[in-house]
Formats: structure tokens, sequence, C-alpha cells
């Protein structure tokens, strides 16, 4: 049925619509370069979405816990066999996704009979100097991109182009942990908010409409509507933090942050945020 | 199979071997030139080992460390072919993380000591050739328990718990009736020192090993040449570092006669 090309093309057509559609449940992930380090974000509900992979290697996703866990499986079991086999150092984020998972998920979307990878992948590398440090995506057919400073997982390309020009717009040169903290918990706010707006929308634009004014050119909100919106979803929710800590001891920079680190790091507005 | 993050069976599925005599062994006498030891004290266990490598009556190195940390709060003291036991030190770190990154928890006390055993049961056609024998000490803080714990294992893979202390290498004999004998009959138990008294005497016990082991390097003031000392508690493994045990080794170690 998808031997001709004119099918072929309609069938992977097909498989994007479909891919889309799992990711409307998703929670945005991101990912900023501060002072001492990289950050990494999300909120998450029930499975854990940030994980460690190598000692300088953190790994951010979105989609089916298990297909993602498959993938996790990979990483590490690529990373630890590289690393004992040459060295640590060997272990590089550029090498895992390019040569690693990112041929993988897109065979696997390409295969017409078989299930694709639903996973969006954020893996995120501390190097030796902090100008080393990447941030890699890489989306369920297996298209990466490599970023340095600021990067983000989020359900459609629109609410992924929001979250990067306001990071754009807010981001400074120079951040420390709190401050990084504060900026990509507002950032992940501006993503929530404008996939609920984009939701509304569409089922807006299935009744006849009313005004010509459209919602899409909405001014940016507030950071008080948005730190808003972080405590109205944080009760059911976890918010999750780690980070891969340029000043860690020992050669494993990677560590979860605490409620107890959160609630010290965060200012006085998230606060009831954590306490949950 | 990954899911059970076993790392050295990952290796093996590659085809990564350990202990495979390098000849057909004439089983000469297995030599373990160096002196390491491990004794708890008040606030967790004191690891220690002097910083010399020798080949036959040759000098290769002095400054070689035989006391390596395996993760934050384990160390494995090494006696025996150094190449052997740096590669299982090697295999044991990654095992460690592996198991820690894909479980999502760390591997048990008691795990980490049966992964020790089972890469000596794998090197044992190694040991007996002749080409690879280890005899480790393993020390580390259990964390769960809130207590230190030492092992120490004979070529083959089994296991002993050493109560208060554990030594091994060929300075070994001269210092563990020493350890005996301030154990039983000391001021007070090992397990009681402070942490400077016990630096005093991980210090003092080498030196002795030194004095009568040709294969234990003795302390080099003029090259700034002191043992490795690890001590590991409830925060983890810290090295002592020569500034420390500078003033501790000329106060209360020389004998000026």
């Amino acid at each position: 049925m998808y031997e001709e090309p004119y099918r072929w093309v309609e069938a992977v057509g097909n498989r994007r619509q479909y891919l889309d559609e799992q990711f409307k449940q998703g929670s945005p992930v991101v990912a900023l370069t501060y002072d001492g380090g990289i950050l990494l974000t999300t909120v998450s509900k029930g499975t854990p979405k940030l994980y460690e992979i190598y000692d300088r290697l953190a790994l951010g996703g979105m989609g089916h816990p298990t297909d993602l866990e498959k993938l996790r499986f990979s990483l590490l079991e690529m990373a630890h066999v590289e690393g004992f086999n040459r060295s640590p150092s060997d272990v590089t984020g550029s090498r895992l996704v390019k040569y690693g998972i990112a041929p993988v998920i897109k065979q696997a979307f390409e295969e017409m009979y078989k299930a694709p990878f639903i996973v969006r992948i954020l893996v995120a590398e501390l190097g030796l100097k902090p100008e080393k440090d990447a941030l890699l995506t890489i989306n369920y057919d297996g298209t990466f991109e490599e970023t340095t400073g600021r990067a983000v997982l989020a359900a459609t390309p629109a609410v992924h182009t929001k979250m990067m020009s306001y990071l754009k717009e807010q981001m400074p040169a120079t951040l420390s942990l709190e401050q990084a903290l504060a900026l990509a918990l507002r950032t992940w706010a501006i993503g929530s908010l404008a996939h609920q707006q984009e939701e509304a929308d569409q089922q807006a634009e299935a009744k006849p409409p009313t005004s010509g004014a459209g919602s899409s050119a909405a001014a940016i909100p507030s950071s008080d509507t948005l730190i808003a919106h972080v405590r109205g979803i944080a009760g059911e929710r976890t918010i999750e933090c780690a980070v891969l800590d340029r000043q860690a001891s020992g050669t494993s920079k990677y560590r979860l942050l605490k409620p107890a680190d959160l609630s010290s790091l965060l200012p006085k507005a998230f606060q009831s945020v954590v306490a949950n | 199979m990954g899911m059970q993050g076993d790392f050295l069976q990952l290796l093996k599925e590659q085809g990564y071997t350990l202990g495979v005599p390098a000849t057909v062994g004439t089983g000469h006498a297995l030599t373990n030139a160096t002196t390491i030891l491990a004794f708890k004290y008040r606030d967790g266990v004191l690891v220690a080992g002097d910083r010399r490598a020798t080949a036959g009556n040759i000098v290769m190195y002095d400054r070689t460390d035989k006391v390596l940390e395996i993760d934050r709060h384990s160390v494995m003291a090494i006696a025996g072919v150094p190449a052997t036991a740096y590669e299982m030190v090697r295999v044991l770190e990654h095992s460690f993380k592996y198991y820690r990154r894909t479980q999502l928890q760390e591997l048990s006390f008691d795990g980490k000591l049966r992964a020790v055993s089972k890469l000596l049961k794998d090197n044992v056609p190694a040991a007996l050739a002749g080409t690879g024998a280890v005899v480790p000490v393993f020390a580390g803080y259990d964390v769960e328990q809130g207590s230190a714990k030492i092992y120490f294992y004979d070529i083959l893979g089994a296991e002993f718990e050493g109560v208060e202390y554990a030594v091994s290498g060929s300075g070994s004999p001269t210092i563990r009736g020493i350890l005996h004998y301030l154990n039983t009959w000391g001021e007070q138990p090992l397990s009681a020192l402070p942490e400077e008294q016990a630096m005093v005497q991980a210090l003092r016990l080498l030196t002795s090993a030194a004095e009568f082991d040709s294969a234990t390097g003795g302390i080099n003031r003029e090259a700034s040449l002191y043992p490795v000392i690890k001590l590991i508690t409830g925060a983890g493994v810290q090295t002592v570092p020569n500034a420390t045990l500078k003033p501790l080794y000329e106060a209360q170690v020389v004998r000026y006669v």
C-alpha cells in the first residue's frame, strides 16, 4: 500500500500528524547555561523526565515514557561502554546523538509498518570549559540541532518559537543559578500557556469565527501571570530541576535539585510552588 | 540485558574478557610487593597505602597510588599485579555508575562487595598463572546502615570481613601484629581513635612496614613523599593532603635519637 512514491509521502505526512497529536499532553523542557553550568527544568506528572546519562551529560525528554526509557538505556549503554573502552572525555553528546540515537529514531520513523518513537529529546553536555557547553535536541523524525546557551522542547513548532523568542529577549549574557531557575520556570509557563492557547484556538476554529482579532498576536504575559500559572499547576505536578554543576567534586557533575534546594534558590514569588 | 544494570555483563556481550592468562602459567611465586592497610576509627574508616611500585628488586616508581576511589563512599586498596588491579578498579567504577544511572538508585553496599568478588573470580585463571593476582582490601561507608565496613579478599575471590582492620601486601605481616597489639592492649581500641590520632597511627604503621620490607616505600620528607591516606565517612571519601601529613609526621612519627 505504501510502495508507490506518492503513497509513501502521504504515509509520512500521516505519521507526522499522528506524532504531533501525541505531544499534546507533553510538558515543555527548558535548558539554560548559567555561570556555574547547565540547568534543565520541566514540570512533570508521574514519571520523571530528566536523567543523568554520563559524567557530563544529562537528558531531558518529552513523549511516551517507555520510548524515552528505551532511548535512555541506549544512550547509557553507548556512553558507558565508550567511556570504559576509550576514556570519559571521548564520550560527547554530539557523537552519541549524531551517530548513536538520531539514526535509530529516524529509521523507526520511516519504517511504516513499525511504531515510531514518540519522543523529543534534549541532551545537555557540560564542556570542560564553559564555551564548550552544548545543547542538542532531537525530534521524533531524527532531525537534530546543536545549539549553545539555551534550548527547549515544546509540543508544537509555534510554541517552540514562542519560548525561544522569550528566552532570547529575557536572557542576560550571564546569570546565576537563582536567576536561571526563575527564568526557566517562566519560560516553561510561556510554553505551557501558549500550548493551552493553541488548543483553545483550534476549538474556536471549529465554531464560526466571531471577530477578526486573532489571539496569536497576544502580548507576552507578564511575569506575575507566568508565576501564577506555574503555581496553579504545581499542585498536581512536580517541578523537576537538574544541573550539570561545573564546581561539583568528583567526576559526576549531574545533580537533581531537591525540594529543599529549590526553596532556597527560588525567588519568594515562587516559594509556594515548592511547598506543594 | 541492560535492564538489570549489569555493566560487566554488557562488556562481556561485546566480547570483553578479564583474567585470561597472557601465557600458559608456570604458577611461580605470587608477589604482591606493597603494604596497604585499613582500620576503623571514630568517624569511619581509614585506608592507607605506601607509594612504591617494584619489579623484582628494582624500584619502578615511587609515586604510585594504590588506594583508589571507586565512588563517593568506597575505595579499593590494591596489592598484586597493578595492570589487573587498575583494570578491576576501572570496571568497578563504571559498573557502580552504570547501575546508579540506569536503575536510578545506588547499588547497595552488599551489591558492591559481590561485584568485587565476581571480578576476582573471573580473574582466577590469570591469578593462578602468575600474571594477574590481585589481593585487594575494599573499604567503604554503608550509607543505609550508617556504618563503616572493611573487607579483604584472597586471590580466588573469597570475601572476609575485617571487623576492626585489614592488611594486604608483602609488608603486611609486620603491621598485622602491631595492629593486633594496638587494638587489644593500646590505650584505646582503634575504633575509638579520633581522626588525627588515626592518621598518626597509619603513618607509624607504614613506616614500620618500610623498615622491614624492601618493597614498601617509606616517607621521604625531602621529596615531599608521603603515603596515600584516605578517610571515608558518611560525608564521602576524603584524601588527606600532604600539608596535613607533614606536621603530623614531624611531630609524632620522627624519632630523634
